[in-house]
């Protein structure tokens, strides 16, 4: 008897399972919906989940919940004779003003001026084509296309890197304050040069973690004799299969490029993401490089293909 | 008994980056131009090998062991810091390169450096990086000051096995201004050769010349 071919997991199995969370986000819209949840309704890592989201959609998570309250609230303007400040608060906005800019901003007329309007689009531009819809019954979304913007990722086999570490909690922004007092530690042990390599372990994503709580570890691999010390210390990036894409420009931006690598890429690869985190591998120095010809390869971790 | 830990003091004075300061020196033109080179102090490594090869990449990987302990050990003790400047590299022929084969090529790794970096500072990043158990390539990284003067610089778009072209025309150049290819051939390299496509590599040609 032979095996049967391994299973893919199709960019139509990713989009079933974000199907089943954009479900229940129009069946809770006024719930307070918690990514973890999300994720697991998703059967994806809390790590990747608004990766794929925002990669699949072209949309952020909230963004997503935001554009749907307005659309209801349009909906409300028009159908009920509610006050607007009634529809303002039933939308999840505190005060009047605030819920009129972002109506403003979305459709152009003010909430008043909307439901004075003889004939109007409820609706928001979106390009998962997901509208409001009450009671919430969807069958299908667009998925975003790769277009030009295509990312080329490339399974890639990664041996275990043993590394020295230096942990960051904070803004994405701020980790090079990190990796000056890192570096110039390992650089006097002798310990960078000569085929050390740059690593980050991001474990939050920045779209997703606030600022103040992302947490990075500034990564240099080093041989079998180092001691963790002081602040310092010794980690084992897994080794295994990962999805890996190179990106150019600012670090700034890196976060477009594990979207389109996790939310695009990978949904069409056929397969299924490993829960442990993303790291990168900075290839050159931003010290001596304009931001728009740094280089940094990102890798995804992958979960091993079942037979 | 606890003892005490060394704690650096951090150098009021800023960043030192060379490639700013001589901002001129690293001309890019897309045509060739005549420029004077002043003194400029390096840190250096020889070799022989074909470029990319792996005597070669061994040579890098010691040039930045010595740049990066030399330049975090001064950091540390409070000294003026300063960037880590580029790759360059002097290649030294006899006749027409195209004639010998490339395992026989002779060059000189450089990494530009203040002139406040002495000896001692790589003496004791060589201590340092052996008591690591790095290569013992690290010692034949050493200090040298270079004085080009007059060059013609040019920078070259494309795969290295295409300067050629460039430093032809540089080459003509030179001719119609009535001077000649002094030497050692000087190359700067602002791409990195692993994930910058061959046709992408921007790297700059210098050639010392004088008259002819």
């Amino acid at each position: 008897m032979t095996a049967g071919p391994s299973r893919a997991t199709t960019l139509r199995d990713y989009k079933e399972r974000l199907l089943r969370v954009l479900v229940v986000i129009q069946q809770q819209l006024d719930e307070p919906l918690r990514l973890e949840d999300l994720a697991a309704r998703a059967c994806l890592s809390p790590h990747h989940f608004h990766r794929v989201f925002t990669g699949l959609t072209g949309e952020t998570l909230m963004g997503h919940i935001r554009r749907l309250r307005l659309e209801r609230a349009a909906g409300r303007l028009k159908l009920s004779r509610w006050p607007v400040v009634q529809v303002a608060l039933e939308a999840g906005y505190e005060t009047h003003e605030a819920f009129s800019r972002a109506f403003k901003a979305g459709f152009g007329l003010s909430p008043s001026e909307y439901r004075a309007q003889r004939s109007a689009d409820g609706r928001l531009p979106a390009r998962c084509g997901i509208h409001y819809r009450d009671g919430g019954a969807l069958r299908d979304f667009k998925t975003l296309r790769c277009g030009d913007r295509a990312m080329n990722g490339i399974l890639k086999q990664v041996a275990p890197m043993r590394v020295a570490f230096m942990r960051h909690v904070g803004p994405y922004d701020q980790v090079h304050e990190t990796w000056d007092g890192f570096c110039m530690f390992l650089g006097k042990e002798g310990l960078l040069g000569g085929g050390a390599r740059f690593l980050g372990i991001c474990h939050d994503d920045p779209d997703v973690t606030p600022p103040d709580k992302i947490r990075y570890d500034a990564c240099v691999t080093v041989d079998d004799r180092f001691r963790p010390q002081g602040e310092i210390g010794v980690q084992v990036i897994p080794g295994g299969e990962y999805a890996m894409a190179t990106h150019f420009g600012p670090y700034a931006k890196l976060g477009e490029s594990y979207r389109r690598l996790v939310g695009q890429w990978l949904p069409r690869s056929g397969r299924e993401l490993a829960s442990s985190p993303c790291f990168e591998e900075y290839l050159n120095s931003p010290e001596t490089t304009a931001p728009k010809d740094l280089i940094t390869d990102i890798y995804v971790p992958l979960a091993s293909q079942r037979p | 008994m606890k003892t005490k830990k060394a704690k650096p003091t951090l150098s009021t004075q800023p960043k030192l980056d060379l490639c700013q300061v001589h901002k001129a020196d690293y001309a890019t033109p897309k045509k060739p131009v005549l420029l004077d080179i002043g003194t400029a102090c390096y840190l250096a490594v020889r070799g022989q090998g074909r470029p990319g090869g792996d005597v070669f990449q061994a040579r890098i990987g010691a040039l930045y062991a010595m740049a990066f302990t030399v330049k975090m050990t001064r950091k540390f003790a409070g000294l003026r810091d300063y960037a880590v400047c580029k790759l360059e590299a002097q290649y030294f022929f006899v006749g027409d390169p195209c004639g010998i084969p490339m395992d026989e090529w002779r060059w000189k790794l450089l990494i530009r450096t203040p002139d406040f970096v002495k000896q001692d500072d790589l003496d004791r990043a060589v201590a340092t990086l052996l008591k690591k158990g790095k290569d013992q390539d690290v010692k034949e990284v050493v200090l040298e000051t270079l004085i080009e003067g007059r060059c013609v610089q040019m920078l070259h778009v494309g795969p290295y096995d295409r300067e050629g072209e460039t430093i032809a025309v540089m080459k003509s150049f030179a001719d119609s201004r009535g001077l000649k290819f002094a030497g050692p051939h000087h190359e700067i390299y602002l791409s990195d050769p692993r994930r910058v496509a061959p046709e992408k590599l921007k790297t700059i040609l210098r050639e010392p010349v004088t008259p002819a």
